[in-house]
């Protein structure tokens, strides 16, 4: 049976979300920046660095890795707002959610050392390395492959839609470190310098021109022992962890959101369509975001709600794009992409990143399969 | 029985008369100074009434809809800003039902005597409604989830177990979305009984009385079309309770409505702070 229990914020929390909105409201005012969408927002790694200087860069982890020690939930209050606001979370976005706990879970004690406070102080940025060209869904496919050197391994293959590996320093590669007779055994996660001799980076242009996504092809690029993370051969247990760090997070039903906050701000009131397309949307966000919410406390309380997650970011991915539908309605012209409203820019960049939606992070299909699973059928 | 009780026991015991009665007619009672005398009140919904008044102690008209109104110990109704209540063999009643089989009797009042009191705000009694239909609804949801995932872990075709094809799964899938949705805002509009809530809360369970209901049908299949398959009566109560108190257009035009007199500032403090930053109307 799934757990979604019922769940509130402590005074505590919402003394947290309070500080986090003053913050905003100060350092990034509405109408002094160019506010994104969710994750695909604008990169600044100063405002990262004001974060981090709050401690709301790596909040999860211990305080002797420079973290803050909070929990789960307290980061989901800090992302949700900065998400809400169009905030540029890109510089520290992967790091932050991923990587940061990855290493802290799986890594030695000198990569957690190495990496870590760095994280923390929004200094270091990373990318994700699992998707190949023959490797999508299916990651145990990967053919990139690393072999035993002198103090280390070499590595070589191609990955694909590797977001930001032109701007970030390092990328998480799930890589095949032996041929074993399960495929998913002899997988292995190494942490590879982007900036490495041997590495190429090919910038793949999206629907609406934008080249955040590369190709980066890996020729026998030298990765030391030191930068192998966790076990050699346990990559896909790993991998698999990782993945359900992606999934059920704010951003993973906030993509649109800031399309129906301009829309409200430019067209005011609205009519009785309007108000339905924006009753609808509230309660959908009212509703996703407290399962998602449970998920965190899940987080919290050390369980591994991998369904859970998964049931989440299928349902607030189609929600997002449902949402983005039903304000798309309310305007009779197709949105210009230079247009001087912010409303329009943003529903026009909304309507070109929306497919994407459902596929990143696990495609809704694949989710469907994994919370399947745990339903026991 | 306390609020909590009431909405505790519709929610795991599906329509129950006294848990109805203590939320709506016991409640319109106690507001009105009335005595209830621990009997079952229904009431007549406020907009299925036709040429209602109240004179010289005397109710005359037709409320329509009314639940249960053949079995109450006597009927309550808002006329004019009064609670008005009748006992139920001074009333006619033509028996209906809804499309779940469940009496919505049509009560005639012709110069019945009746009692008053000072009656509570129409739509703060049109609220409360829509918080047993939550209660009821989310209820339900699990009830469904729990019937389509045994079938498809039972049921075999193929050779293998229905729950083992993909496409049978998605249904799966999206009946326990829908049931997890409508489950949280059953809680939190018991949690907190307010507008938000309650708009927010009875727009996401019709929204999953919907969609739930016809996964589920499609993953039972024929069986699950018989008069005598549970599923079918968990179904059509949804369906019937999606309309009561509030279908989508009310209560999404509703809220939205809300959240624009707040203005584009308070859009996301509404959706994380709800009736404690916005007031639906």
């Amino acid at each position: 049976m799934l757990r979604f229990a019922p769940s509130e914020l402590t005074d505590a929390e919402l003394m947290l979300q309070a500080q986090v909105r003053d913050f905003l409201a100060a350092e990034l005012p509405r109408g002094s920046f160019a506010p994104g969408l969710g994750m695909a927002a604008g990169r600044d790694q100063a405002f990262s660095r004001a974060l981090a200087t709050r401690g709301w860069l790596g909040m999860a982890l211990p305080r002797r890795f420079g973290g803050a020690e909070r929990s789960v939930v307290d980061r989901f209050i800090v992302v949700e707002e900065l998400l809400r606001w169009g905030a540029p979370v890109r510089h520290h976005w992967v790091a932050d959610r991923q990587t940061g706990p990855l290493i802290l879970r799986y890594g030695s004690g000198a990569l957690c050392e190495r990496f870590l406070p760095a994280i923390c102080r929004g200094e270091v940025s990373f990318s994700i390395g699992m998707s190949e060209p023959e490797a999508g869904s299916d990651l145990a496919a990967v053919q990139t492959r690393a072999t035993r050197a002198a103090g280390g391994w070499r590595i070589s293959g191609t990955k694909l839609w590797t977001g930001g590996a032109h701007e970030n320093d390092w990328f998480v590669v799930l890589c095949r470190t032996s041929d074993e007779e399960d495929r998913h055994e002899g997988l292995s996660q190494l942490i590879v310098d982007l900036h490495a001799p041997g590495i190429t980076v090919r910038p793949i242009a999206y629907l609406d021109g934008s080249e955040f996504f590369n190709e980066v092809v890996l020729d026998d690029v030298f990765v030391s022992d030191e930068l192998v993370l966790g076990d050699v051969g346990a990559g896909w247990a790993q991998n698999t962890s990782e993945l359900a760090l992606e999934r059920a997070g704010p951003e993973r039903w906030l993509s649109t959101y800031l399309v129906v906050e301009e829309y409200l701000r430019e067209h005011r009131g609205g009519d009785e369509r309007a108000h339905a397309a924006l009753g609808e949307a509230v309660a959908g966000w009212w509703g996703i975001r407290m399962l998602s919410l449970s998920v965190a406390r899940l987080l919290d309380a050390g369980q591994a709600p991998a369904a859970e997650s998964a049931l989440v970011k299928e349902l607030g991915t189609r929600f997002e794009q449902d949402v983005l539908d039903a304000v798309w309605r309310l305007v009779p012209d197709d949105p210009d992409p230079a247009a001087e409203s912010l409303f329009e820019r943003l529903l026009a960049a909304a309507i070109l990143g929306a497919p994407s939606f459902t596929i990143r992070g696990g495609t809704n299909e694949i989710l469907r399969s994994v919370a399947a699973r745990a339903m026991r059928v | 029985m306390t609020f909590a009780q009431a909405l505790a026991v519709l929610r795991e015991r599906g329509p129950d008369r006294a848990a109805e009665s203590a939320l709506l007619g016991q409640w319109l009672l106690a507001y009105a100074g009335l005595d209830a005398e621990a009997a079952e009140v229904t009431v007549a919904p406020g907009r299925a009434v036709e040429r209602v008044a109240l004179r010289d102690g005397q109710v005359s008209g037709i409320a329509h809809r009314v639940p249960w109104a053949r079995e109450a110990a006597v009927i309550a109704l808002l006329i004019d800003g009064r609670t008005v209540v009748v006992d139920r063999a001074a009333v006619m009643i033509q028996p209906h039902e809804n499309i779940a089989g469940d009496a919505r009797d049509t009560v005639v009042f012709d110069a019945v005597p009746a009692r008053s009191g000072p009656g509570v705000d129409p739509d703060e009694l049109f609220m409360r409604g829509a918080l047993t239909r939550i209660a009821l609804m989310a209820g339900s949801l699990d009830r469904v989830y729990e019937i389509a995932v045994r079938h498809a872990s039972e049921r075999r075709q193929f050779g293998r177990t229905i729950g083992s094809f993909q496409a049978v799964q998605q249904h799966l899938v999206t009946i326990a979305q829908q049931a997890a949705l409508a489950g949280v805002a059953a809680d939190a509009a018991a949690r907190c009984p307010r507008g938000f809530e309650i708009a927010a809360g009875k727009l996401l369970a019709n929204r999953a009385a919907l969609s739930a209901g016809r996964a589920a049908h499609q993953v039972l299949g024929a069986r699950g079309t018989t008069r005598e398959h549970p599923l079918g009566l968990l179904t059509r109560r949804l369906w019937a309770w999606r309309s009561e108190y509030g279908d989508e257009h009310c209560w999404s035009t509703r809220l939205g409505a809300a959240v624009a007199r707040g203005g584009a500032d308070c859009l996301y403090p509404a959706i994380t702070g709800g009736s404690a930053v916005v007031s639906v109307q």
